[in-house]
């Protein structure tokens, strides 16, 4: 690999190595420039992972930890926060990529223009995207086959495309089947998922072994298409990129004539270095990436940088669900194979009469883990003793959910800050959470709670209960808090993801977008990226960077 | 606001309602005292954190949350030898968690039935009525017991419970890890 060093005024650096950096890191460094990727944790591979529950959910193998990184969190500004974790990310070179479902579904043409076609709900920051689906179409033909998602074109809610899927689709399971055979008789179109996990070796890969642990887990066999085995390689291959990891951040430098010179990190003996850049990309995630906007203030730039519209940090959204679950007659073993093998996008948009903004898609699965199953059991039900026991050894692999992917609604006051007080183990303050839903949330979410108990009870479940609709507040889809936009006033980058307030800063990750999409962030967060990418290339060829 | 609006959402994959948290929200608490440590866990072992009167109590405890019938329950799983091994390693922060849970549990114990000397002292039925109470009016202190049960019961048996894997037997879950259609019943051509 490819080593600068820190005095070294490199073309771009890139603050985290995750689902939209890796993407940057590939993109920049194949365009010919140079480029030093830091990212907070470490850079370990697929003979790391380990399906370890005790490993995964709490010693934090792949995860930031909220002891070392604590959050805060209130629900009005006039509140004191209190310590909570609420940002839950992967903290490893690949990024969420690593432990990611893998839901692959590209925003359709509504998303990105919901203000002009559906006008905006009271209390809400609803806005049109910069851009549109047209713009973005070739970026999403440019995942699918450069990242890797299985397939099948042809979903009549699919909004158009310019190429099939690269690969097939996984293979069917019985939750598919199941939600197909509800699905049909309600009236609705069942369609193979479109997952970024290889259906059969794909570029050196392998296909998926069905080990059934997805969700929070790092794939052993690299058929799931994290940037740690796509993007990053490639971007290493090309000579001109440095991965740099245990590598935190904690300042953005600002040099000349409004221009940022580089960042100050940590590196992994908690030392700070300065590294030089010509350009800096900032994909560190929708809460880290405002958060060191904030952290690199100055006198320039009293708000935070990038902050002359106040935007920074605001907006975010989490994505919204509504869960039902159900109990079968026969065996499902959703803890064999990937999460997701069919969907619905018939409800992408919700009919009028109905009152409710947006949307949202479902699936059946029934992602479950030895402890995780050891915690559920139906509402009401004893969680403990001898009944307990007979209904979890009878019922483990017999159950599912049906899982509502909604809109939620950004709101303006919903922000991202630091907290005053509370400072993590490097001393750095940390991001505080003001957070209330959006009235409409909850609404929809109780929809698609009851909607999915329908589907289950016409698929044919013995027993189905509802249980969950919300509030959806934390969790790793960290989106909206350095939207994108035309008017610098009320957004923090443009359509090339461009700081309006400085030339030569860029944000490129969940934090750009303006509204929250239905779930699956993923895909729209490395689309954008190719794109980025690629008008950053122009630009700078140009010289007008 | 629950704890479960704040872990991964994509974890809210219940089967049965929201509450799926991992047990990291349950903390871990302590227990008291004293009871019918069956010859299950391996006696060999020494115990690094646990006293012999609370692995006495924790045992009780943990037969009664995960028993034994025709299926092996918490003891052959060996909850109590996991929960020794997580105090003394990764999980020392729980210590004073669990601490707190077995001194709760003594004052139901007490409160419950005057002049009892432990909970493992007391009979079936006694002991399911304490349990059903400390869950019912102090659950953070028996989610901490409840918590570290149910992770003892079905984690990786490299932290040592899931003894022989027992507990994935009890389930059905089969750790291979790599396996081809048809998945389930309904999959089947």
């Amino acid at each position: 690999m490819k080593r600068y060093r820190p005095s070294d005024e490199v073309d771009f650096v890139v603050v985290g190595a995750g689902a939209a950096g890796g993407v940057m890191a590939r993109e920049l460094s194949q365009a010919g420039f140079s480029v030093v990727v830091l990212e907070q944790g470490p850079w370990l591979s697929e003979k790391d992972f380990k399906h370890d529950e005790i490993w995964i959910n709490e010693l934090n193998g792949l995860t930031n930890d909220h002891e070392l990184q604590p959050n805060t969190l209130r629900q009005n500004e006039s509140d004191k926060a209190q310590k909570r974790g609420w940002a839950s990310y992967c903290r490893l070179v690949g990024g969420g990529s690593v432990h990611f479902t893998a839901n692959f579904w590209r925003f359709p043409e509504l998303e990105f223009e919901q203000a002009t076609r559906f006008g905006i709900p009271d209390g809400s920051s609803v806005a049109d995207w910069p851009i549109r689906y047209a713009d973005l179409e070739p970026y999403y033909t440019k995942v699918e086959w450069e990242v890797g998602v299985s397939g099948l074109a042809g979903n009549p809610f699919e909004p158009p495309r310019s190429k099939p899927y690269p690969m097939p689709p996984l293979p069917i399971k019985s939750e598919g089947v199941l939600l197909e055979r509800g699905a049909r008789k309600l009236g609705l179109h069942p369609w193979p998922a479109p997952m970024a996990i290889a259906s059969q070796p794909y570029r050196g890969r392998s296909g998926c072994l069905a080990c059934g642990f997805c969700i929070g887990f790092g794939c052993e066999a690299r058929a799931k298409s994290s940037t740690l085995v796509t993007m990053i390689p490639e971007a290493v291959a090309s000579g001109r990129c440095e991965i740099r990891p245990l590598s935190y951040v904690r300042k953005v430098e600002m040099g000349q004539n409004g221009r940022v010179s580089g960042v100050t990190y940590f590196d992994k003996d908690r030392k700070e270095v300065l590294q030089r850049a010509k350009a800096v990309v900032l994909s560190a995630n929708g809460a880290e990436t405002p958060k060191l906007l904030l952290m690199s203030a100055s006198s320039a730039h009293p708000q935070g940088l990038a902050n002359s519209s106040g935007q920074v940090g605001r907006n975010i959204m989490f994505n919204g669900a509504g869960i039902s679950a159900a109990i079968f007659e026969h065996e499902i073993n959703g803890w064999k194979g990937a999460v997701v093998s069919r969907v619905t996008w018939d409800q992408y948009e919700l009919p009028k009469p109905l009152g409710i903004y947006g949307g949202g898609g479902f699936d059946f699965r029934s992602a479950i883990t030895p402890i995780g199953g050891g915690f559920q059991s139906p509402p009401g039900s004893p969680r403990w003793g001898r009944d307990w026991k007979r209904g979890l050894k009878d019922n483990f692999s017999k159950s599912l959910s049906c899982f509502g992917h909604t809109t939620q609604l950004p709101v303006a006051s919903n922000q991202v800050d630091l907290d005053p007080t509370e400072k993590d183990a490097w001393g750095l303050p940390v991001p505080r959470l003001t957070f209330k839903e959006h009235e409409n949330d909850g609404r929809i979410q109780r929809w698609f709670m009851e909607r999915g108990r329908e589907l289950l009870d016409a698929a044919g479940a013995v027993d189905s209960f509802e249980a969950f609709a919300g509030p959806s507040v934390g969790g790793p889809h960290l989106l909206g808090t350095c939207r994108m936009g035309r008017d610098p006033k009320t957004s923090v980058v443009n359509s090339d993801h461009r700081a309006h307030d400085v030339p030569n800063l860029f944000i490129v990750d969940g934090s750009s977008f303006v509204t929250s999409g239905r779930g699956q962030p993923t895909m729209t967060i490395q689309a954008l990226a190719f794109r980025a990418a690629d008008r950053i290339t122009k630009l700078a060829k140009a010289g007008t960077l | 606001m629950s704890d479960s609006e704040f872990t991964r959402r994509d974890f809210l994959v219940a089967v049965a309602g929201a509450s799926v948290t991992t047990w990291l929200s349950a903390s871990w608490s302590d227990l008291n005292a004293a009871g019918t440590f069956a010859a299950s866990a391996s006696q060999q072992e020494g115990w690094q954190v646990l006293k012999p009167d609370q692995v006495r109590e924790l045992d009780a405890v943990t037969a009664q949350l995960v028993p034994t019938d025709s299926t092996p329950g918490a003891r052959e799983a060996h909850v109590v030898r996991f929960m020794d091994r997580s105090l003394a390693t990764y999980a020392k922060a729980q210590r004073p968690a669990f601490d707190a849970a077995l001194k709760k549990l003594d004052e139901l114990v007490a409160s419950h039935y005057p002049g009892a000397t432990s909970f493992a002292a007391l009979g079936d039925a006694e002991q399911i009525t304490v349990l059903k109470d400390w869950e019912a009016t102090d659950g953070q202190t028996f989610g901490t017991i409840h918590g570290a049960t149910i992770v003892g019961m079905f984690s990786n048996p490299e932290y040592g419970g899931n003894y022989n894997k027992v507990g994935w037997k009890l389930l059905g879950f089969n750790d291979q890890f790599s396996w081809a259609p048809p998945f389930g019943y309904y999959d089947r051509a």
